[in-house]
């Protein structure tokens, strides 16, 4: 017998309906190896290889970068970010949340 | 791709603020742009010459930056004695001898400018808006009021400070830029430190917007003139001008003082 309070999504139809989140979530996640070559000097060497600057028009973000709000710093992970992920932007202290923003496009939002 | 071992993201958020407020932090993070370049810039740089009008705007300009320079040095040297932890007293302490390095750099390109007695005569030529901020912050920290001072200095000064500086490097001859560069990668500290402090106590205590509002209306007009004045100076085009105070009005409305 399936307990319904612990088993609730055996009995939710439209939760075990394939939606392209649900799909997204469950995909392995690319992996990516950080390089310290972006030249980016404004933390100990041994975290630099996290972060890079915004180069303006013509620059873009990869599947793992994210631009910080408040410092404007392009945040690099080891791993392709999606919405709910934690990051941190150590040049100005800040601990962010991962967010897909309306355009569609992921953004990070600063969490206290 | 193959998988990195380490991952910075991973960590946990008490271990993370007690290593980036540390002095180590700070030391380690310094010496990889400041090493090797005294006053701020590439001891083999040359010194480029500029016309009269370019010269005076940009000694008027970096005399304005000078009292911002000197009331963040007071203020945050002042504000070492009533902070409320270790994280924030240590920090602070990191952040004098950023303000003390700043002001020596910009009174050393002055003097590269022909200036004479450049600290004689910084605030003589500076814009009286910003002469007015710092008085107010010099009360607020006498009074040992913690909320406003950070407030007052590492969320509204340093962030217009970051984005007008920003801006100028744009249009800046080569070795004012380099060396605003520089100061622009410890500015990033100093406001990155205001609004994530701020932003914890007012989590804490969110009574408190309410009487920092009004600091902020009070300050938001000295402070925007000030940047808004030097820019004109520069020649900076009305059209870009909007962007300093853009910057500084992002993070007061994260910090909930727009509702």
């Amino acid at each position: 017998m399936i307990d319904p309070l612990l088993e609730i999504d055996e009995f939710d139809s439209a939760k075990n309906e394939d939606s392209p989140e649900k799909l997204e979530r469950r995909r392995p996640r690319t992996r990516y190896r950080l390089k310290d070559d972006t030249g980016f000097d404004e933390v100990p060497k041994k975290y630099r290889r996290f972060y890079r600057r915004w180069k303006g028009k013509g620059d873009s973000l990869a599947p793992n970068e994210v631009i910080c709000p408040v410092c404007r710093v392009v945040i690099r992970s080891t791993r392709e970010l999606r919405p709910g992920d934690r990051v941190y932007c150590m040049p100005c202290f800040s601990r962010l949340t991962v967010v897909r923003a309306e355009s569609g496009r992921l953004e990070a939002r600063v969490v206290y | 791709m193959s998988i990195e071992g380490v991952e910075i993201h991973a960590r946990d958020h008490e271990g993370f603020l007690e290593e980036v407020h540390s002095f180590e932090f700070w030391f380690q993070s310094v010496v990889g742009y400041l090493a090797d370049h005294p006053y701020g810039v590439d001891p083999k740089g040359s010194i480029p010459d500029l016309s009269e009008s370019d010269r005076n705007a940009l000694i008027a300009t970096l005399s304005t930056y000078c009292v911002g320079e000197v009331a963040a040095l007071e203020g945050a040297s002042g504000m070492i004695g009533f902070a409320p932890n270790r994280h924030s007293k240590i920090f602070l302490a990191t952040q004098v001898v950023d303000e003390a390095r700043h002001l020596e750099v910009m009174l050393h390109r002055l003097s590269e400018l022909g200036v004479p007695d450049a600290e004689a005569e910084f605030e003589a030529r500076a814009n009286p808006n910003l002469l007015a901020f710092r008085d107010r912050l010099r009360e607020f920290v006498e009074a040992k009021d913690w909320e406003a001072s950070l407030f007052a200095q590492n969320v509204i000064l340093e962030s217009m400070e970051f984005a007008a500086f920003h801006l100028h490097m744009q249009t800046a001859d080569a070795r004012t830029a380099e060396m605003l560069a520089g100061v622009l990668k410890d500015e990033r500290r100093h406001m990155g430190f205001g609004e994530n402090d701020l932003g914890r106590h007012l989590e804490r205590f969110p009574q408190a917007r309410t009487r920092l509002r009004e600091i902020k209306k009070e300050l938001d007009a000295l402070v925007l003139a000030t940047f808004e004045d030097s820019q004109r100076a520069l020649g900076t085009p009305a059209s870009e001008r909007g962007g300093i105070g853009r910057l500084y009005l992002e993070s007061v409305a994260r910090l909930g003082f727009d509702k």
